[in-house]
């Protein structure tokens, strides 16, 4: 099962967004974990992440986490994707990239 | 569908976090003597502070306007990253100040 990690400041509003991508798998039938996390237990959850997504607001840890991450792959997620909390479409370009990734 | 509430708390998280980050950043290419990156940065990170502060000037007139309920957890984690965002601002400006003497000095 493909493992999606959403990092932020506290974990407060990607959860939200969480909520939404599991809304989405779910009505796809797509089997997929999908966590959100604070950006001090990045370190923790790194083992088994398939792709790294950051929030807009940690955006400048980037290089950072990019960095401690390997070979994941870490995304900014877009704004205007974040704002809206359109969880489909986050759902969706994070598995594509997953894909290519492989 | 979101409430309304809510909508407006991503909103002005989305705008002032990303302002946030680009102050963060524009520290960090001062740092390494990219003073120019660092000017775009805050330029970029003004934009989107901007953006936040115009849905900010909504939420209070709703407040004003006794529409705003229940406050929740979401809308303090909002305003607290608009605070840390202003701060930010103050700060990155100063920062950049500072290497840019550094700069003049070495």
């Amino acid at each position: 099962m493909k493992n999606i990690l959403l990092v932020c400041s506290a974990g407060m509003s990607t959860s939200m967004l969480v909520t939404k991508m599991q809304e989405s798998a779910k009505e796809k039938g797509i089997d997929v974990m999908i966590k959100a996390i604070p950006q001090v237990e990045l370190n923790l959850n790194l083992s088994n992440a398939d792709i790294i997504l950051l929030g807009p607001q940690v955006r400048f840890i980037l290089d950072q986490v990019k960095a401690s991450a390997g070979k994941i792959p870490v995304e900014v997620i877009d704004m205007t994707l974040y704002g809206t909390m359109n969880g489909e479409k986050v759902l969706m370009s994070a598995l594509e990239m997953i894909g290519d990734g492989k | 569908m979101m409430e309304g509430l809510e909508r407006y708390c991503l909103d002005l998280i989305t705008n002032v976090g990303d302002a946030r980050s680009s102050f963060i950043q524009a520290i960090g290419a001062a740092k390494h003597g990219d003073f120019a990156g660092a000017e775009s940065l805050i330029a970029a990170g003004n934009e989107s502070f901007l953006k936040g502060h115009k849905v900010h000037g909504e939420l209070l007139q709703k407040a004003a306007g006794g529409e705003l309920g229940q406050i929740s957890l979401i809308l303090i984690h909002a305003e607290d990253q608009l605070m840390s965002a202003e701060g930010f601002k103050i700060l990155a400006n100063e920062f950049i100040d500072v290497y840019k003497k550094i700069a003049v000095l070495s």
